[in-house]
């Protein structure tokens, strides 16, 4: 028996990229999406000139708010309900009779929902930019960095919450710790160090604060003990917040890998 | 006493198969399959093999482990004992060098809705490494008509014809197909058995379970029946059937002698209307023929039928355990 004579096999990213581009195809199919995905961050930027607010604080702030509050509202709660609709309606196991591997049929599904948390943050910015209230960043490695992580971070949490979930609809409830809890004490609505000693230590190892420390640290020099820093000192402050980013996203990755559920409960 | 473990080889003893030179491996080759889901044991034990250019069939009732056992075969789930090997390669541990030539039907699997046919099929063929062309797909499953359709608005047997696409797409040498044609009509149905025909008399390995006695023995070279997670009964239609004794039918006129009965016969009912069961159908059939000619008696109605696949799966897939 003779192997098939095979053309060049297709690469990982075209293989990836055209179950990606089925996945975009279907968000774009669904109206209702794609008009909040826009709408959204556009009320966002537009609602601050009608407050007559403009600081150079403000900006800053607008901009850590622009990349907090998507990739938790979005990008987590849209990939906990999108991997426990395909598995209920039996597309993930479908999937995975074909040639990609696990991982790669769920980066492939959560293209399209981070295509979209990317293109808020970018309208944003560019809303930013347009009413002037865009300082010049500190560091533009350091939050693009941070976006990234996050977003990976994002991924991983909702295939692992999509474990304890057992249908689109009770992930109102299930998302709740990392949406109401882990997104109150971030320091998106209110700094860390506002909070008792304590609460702030705890605040800081849960999972979206690291991403606001690095943006904002980013952006403004400012760590969340309200410190000033620059150059080398900048990163130095970094590793923190990087290091508990990671740690969060080999906690998640191993209870995906482990417990991720391909099919419905029988 | 029914054996437990198919025979390695498909030919019946004493046919003349031509022996191949060099023997050709199993495309599936399954020893002595366990699956447990906690305390309850799905699969006990079970093997069996499949070579290139061969059908096997699993049936069995509802519940008798057939998608279990399938389920290991297709990667998706580990065995709790036993080892399963695809193309010499563990499903499981090795799915990378298996998967490329593995076609896949699950008994029920779904698509997304809000995608055409088409859409389906490229989006599926953009993942292989050696698809067939989306337009060959869609004339195999005889869906060229339907291509512009989303997936929602398919009927379901359309939809299992492009579940069916799917599995065929990346030109398979093993193909598991788990219930292929359950809710299907006749016309689709015999579409779908012509489809795995073809692919089997290109060499293809083919697994299927299935309800229905007839897709068995239209379809497959052997078959295993299972039962409460054990192969019960394995081998050719006529070896399975002959498990079972033959049946010869007759009414006897009014005052007509009763004919002697033979040794190897089991009497069902004595007459007038007479059913008689033997493992001998021949010699019996020409004893009694005999007696009839020399006595000049008629035998009205006379039926003499070996038994059929239904009556042999009957009787082993339902019996107690």
């Amino acid at each position: 028996m003779t192997a098939l004579a095979t053309p060049a096999a297709p690469s990982t990213p075209r293989r990836v990229g055209s179950l990606a581009a089925a996945e975009a195809r279907l968000l774009l199919r669904n109206r209702t999406a794609v008009v909040n995905s826009i709408l959204l961050p556009l009320l966002l930027v537009a609602a601050i000139p009608m407050m007559g607010l403009d600081t150079d604080a403000l900006g800053i702030d607008l901009l850590v708010t622009a990349a907090g509050v998507p990739l938790v509202f979005l990008t987590y709660y849209n990939l906990v309900t999108t991997y426990v609709a395909r598995r209920e309606d039996l597309v993930l196991q479908r999937m995975r009779t074909g040639e990609l591997t696990d991982g790669q049929v769920l980066a492939a599904t959560a293209v399209p929902t981070l295509l979209v948390t990317a293109g808020q943050i970018t309208l944003v910015a560019i809303g930013v930019a347009v009413l002037g209230l865009f300082p010049a960043p500190v560091d533009v490695v350091l939050p693009l960095l941070a976006v990234a992580l996050g977003a990976v971070l994002m991924v991983v949490l909702a295939a692992a919450s999509s474990v304890f979930t057992r249908t689109p609809e009770s992930a109102q409830i299930t998302t709740l710790p990392v949406v109401v809890g882990a997104t109150a004490l971030s320091g998106l609505f209110f700094p860390v160090s506002a909070l008792p000693e304590a609460l702030a230590t705890v605040a800081r190892l849960l999972p979206l604060t690291p991403v606001v420390e690095l943006v904002q640290l980013g952006l403004s020099g400012r760590t969340s003990e309200g410190e000033l820093v620059g150059g080398a000192d900048l990163w130095w402050a970094a590793l923190g917040p990087l290091g508990t980013l990671l740690a969060w996203i080999a906690i998640a990755g191993f209870a995906t890998a482990r417990w991720f559920r391909w099919a419905p409960r029988r | 006493m029914h054996p437990s473990v198919a025979p390695a080889l498909p030919s019946p003893a004493g046919s003349p198969t031509p022996t191949p030179p060099v023997p050709v491996p199993p495309a599936v080759e399954v020893v002595d399959l366990h699956r447990r889901y906690g305390d309850f044991a799905a699969v006990r034990g079970i093997s069996f093999e499949v070579r290139p250019g061969e059908v096997l069939a699993l049936l069995g009732v509802n519940g008798a482990g057939k998608t279990s056992a399938l389920e290991v075969l297709e990667g998706l789930a580990p065995a709790s004992g036993g080892s399963v090997r695809v193309l010499g390669h563990d499903p499981r541990r090795e799915r990378a060098a298996v998967r490329r030539h593995l076609g896949v039907l699950l008994q029920s699997s779904g698509l997304p809705g809000d995608l055409t046919v088409t859409e389906t099929l490229q989006a599926w063929a953009g993942t292989l490494s050696a698809p067939r062309p989306v337009a060959e797909a869609l004339d195999q499953v005889q869906l060229t008509g339907r291509a512009g359709v989303r997936v929602r608005s398919l009927s379901g047997g359309e939809r299992r014809r492009l579940d069916l696409a799917l599995a065929l797409l990346g030109r398979p040498r093993v193909l598991v197909l788990d219930e292929p044609t359950t809710g299907l009509d006749p016309e689709s149905r015999r579409t779908v058995w012509r489809l795995v025909r073809d692919l089997v008399d290109d060499g293809a390995a083919v697994v299927l379970t299935t309800h229905h006695l007839e897709e068995a023995e239209e379809l497959a070279d052997r078959i295993a029946v299972m039962r409460a997670g054990q192969v019960v009964l394995a081998g050719t239609r006529e070896e399975i059937a002959e498990t079972q004794p033959a049946t010869i039918r007759f009414t006897l006129d009014a005052g007509a002698p009763q004919p002697p009965v033979p040794a190897a016969v089991e009497v069902v009912t004595p007459g007038p209307r007479v059913e008689w069961h033997t493992r001998a159908l021949q010699p019996v059939l020409a004893e009694l023929l005999a007696w009839a000619a020399a006595n000049g008696v008629v035998l009205r109605g006379l039926q003499a039928r070996a038994a059929s696949l239904e009556q042999a799966f009957l009787a082993v897939a339902n019996a107690a355990c």
